[in-house]
């Protein structure tokens, strides 16, 4: 579904001299979509997000908005979407206020102030509206920054680390409000964020990129799936001798940290094992099952030395 | 060219300039300082050669007209270093803001502070000396476009530099217009200068309007030709210099403009 295609980048490449810093990279959104972009430091996120934005010129490669060139129609392009980012500042002095009307007339947003306080007070910073941005905690700048970036109603949104510095409350009604727009105006976003367990709650794909390359793109549970290895903890108060006697005997990988044997396993052995114990009939006090995640994915990829993560 | 933006743009510096107290006082403070150093220099000077005033007014219009060309220079660079230490520069440029009317946005607010600061220099002048720049009739209006327009120039060229390569460059936003002002014969006629730097203030187009400002002091004529070459170098530096910075803006877009920050 070729119009259903919101951002579509083709073998996009950037170099500087020697150094590749996004190494012919493709992806697509489509509308209502949420892509992760997941990499460690020095992957080329931010030097591709700075591409996608028209802030940086790429060495080669495509970038097309809705079906449209970009950046030849740049200001179309630009008034349909928007970005937030923690990495960013905005005018010093400016109140809070005076930036938003600031955005909203560069966007050229209808009904401004209506708009402005409508998302001063979605992201609770309407009673600091007058405070000024160089007074602002670190928590209350990002909220400021998610607020421009939904000033124009965009059909895509870029979100670099949107939920960094902020409070655990605040975090989860920002989540809760990304949600809420993606349902009711179908916003696409492009997501980028070092919290795993957000990522896998709010993106439908996600790509690793690594190196300036994608390496991997999938689902995030099919991504989590590609870790074999699952963990069951088992809690032992009285005497865990019969329990280490049985995995010796049946050759499983533990570790023992006090009363807590911690046994890998593969998924799919784990209702077989558990079976063995009642079989056995060996007690256990508590019993935790650990599946990989996308984290576990994520370390793994970022430890390995080619990203092989077979 | 889409005017809201421009007008957005416009309102973010003068927004700037109501909460920076040296944004504002910079308009009036050394204007007045020069006013009263320089305009006392050339009253001691005239009472004691010839208690002529023509000498103190030769002064007096050199700072007050001086004031037009570092004024427009000034705002175009600060304007454009303001964005680089807010750290606001790629948030502009991820909006449909253009360049164009960035550069636009720039020059019709350097001319607001430009007419601002003039007006208070020129009171302060009348109030002091009895100087009135009125005296220039409707030349005024052409003294002041030609000047406006090398202070652009100048600005946009100087840009061209920041823009290019960021704030370790930024002493120049401030300075950039001095390196012209030895050969644009403010206080001194042109026939003053060296061979080879009259050479230099030859190709200068400040130089022919203070040259005409001065003709007009002292004979109360209009060197029409003047203003004219003053007008025709000042259109080709001018596209020069924003051409030179539109070239240097993209080169820096190449290599991120996230990195000027």
């Amino acid at each position: 579904m070729k119009n259903d295609i919101v951002l579509d980048v083709k073998h996009l490449t950037k170099k500087f001299s020697d150094f590749i810093a996004v190494d012919d990279l493709s992806l697509s959104i489509r509308q209502g979509e949420v892509l992760g972009l997941l990499g460690p430091n020095g992957a080329g996120k931010t030097t591709t997000i700075q591409m996608l934005l028209g802030v940086m010129e790429q060495t080669s490669g495509s970038i097309e908005y809705f079906g449209k060139e970009f950046p030849k129609y740049r200001q179309e392009t630009l008034s349909m979407i928007n970005f937030s980012s923690t990495y960013i500042s905005m005018p010093w002095e400016f109140t809070l206020e005076e930036i938003l009307m600031l955005y909203a007339r560069l966007y050229e947003v209808p009904d401004k102030k209506k708009r402005i306080d409508k998302l001063l007070k979605e992201f609770e910073i309407y009673d600091m509206r007058k405070k000024q941005f160089k007074m602002l905690s670190a928590g209350e700048k990002t909220r400021l920054f998610l607020a421009k970036a939904f000033l124009n109603y965009p059909k895509l949104i870029l979100l670099d680390e949107p939920t960094a510095s902020l409070d655990p409350d605040i975090a989860v009604k920002i989540r809760e409000f990304l949600k809420r727009e993606r349902s009711e105006y179908n916003t696409s976003m492009l997501f980028t964020s070092h919290n795993m367990a957000e990522v896998e709650e709010m993106c439908e794909r996600v790509i690793i990129m690594k190196s300036g390359k994608i390496i991997d793109e999938d689902t995030p549970e099919n991504l989590a799936k590609k870790i074999k290895g699952a963990h069951v903890e088992l809690l032992i108060i009285k005497d865990h001798t019969k329990l280490l006697d049985f995995l010796d005997k049946q050759k499983y990988l533990y570790e023992v940290d006090n009363r807590t044997i911690r046994v890998a396993i593969d998924e799919q052995n784990i209702s077989g094992f558990l079976h063995s114990l009642f079989t056995e009939k060996i007690k256990c006090d508590e019993i935790n099952i650990n599946k990989p995640t996308l984290e576990d994915y994520f370390l793994q990829v970022v430890n390995s030395e080619k990203g092989d993560t077979q | 060219m889409n005017l809201n933006r421009v007008w957005a743009m416009v309102l973010r510096y003068v927004c700037n300039m109501r909460h920076s107290l040296d944004r504002l006082s910079d308009m009036f403070y050394w204007p007045a300082i020069d006013l009263f150093v320089w305009g006392l220099t050339g009253l001691y000077l005239a009472q004691l050669i010839n208690k002529s005033h023509q000498y103190l007014f030769v002064i007096l219009s050199g700072l007050v007209f001086w004031l037009i060309i570092w004024r427009a220079q000034y705002e175009i660079t600060i304007s454009l270093l303001s964005e680089f230490w807010d750290r606001n520069i790629v948030n502009l440029f991820t909006t449909p803001l253009t360049l164009s009317e960035l550069m636009v946005s720039f020059m019709i607010f350097g001319f607001l502070k430009t007419i601002g600061s003039l007006a208070f220099s020129a009171t302060l002048a009348y109030l002091l000396y009895g100087f009135n720049v009125f005296y220039f009739g409707w030349n005024l209006v052409w003294f002041f476009m030609n000047l406006m327009l090398t202070g652009w120039a100048v600005g946009f060229l100087v840009g061209s530099v920041l823009v290019r390569y960021g704030q370790k460059f930024q002493a120049i936003g401030w300075a950039g217009v001095a390196l012209i002002s030895p050969f644009s014969a403010i206080y001194y006629p042109v026939s003053v200068l060296p061979h080879w730097a009259q050479k230099i203030s030859a190709v200068i187009p400040s130089t022919y309007i203070f040259e005409a400002i001065r003709e007009m002091l002292f004979t109360h004529k209009v060197s029409y030709d003047k203003i004219w070459i003053s007008f025709i170098l000042n259109f080709i530096y001018l596209t020069i210099a924003i051409i030179f910075f539109r070239y240097m803006f993209d080169k820096s877009r190449k290599l991120g403009l996230g990195r000027l920050v």
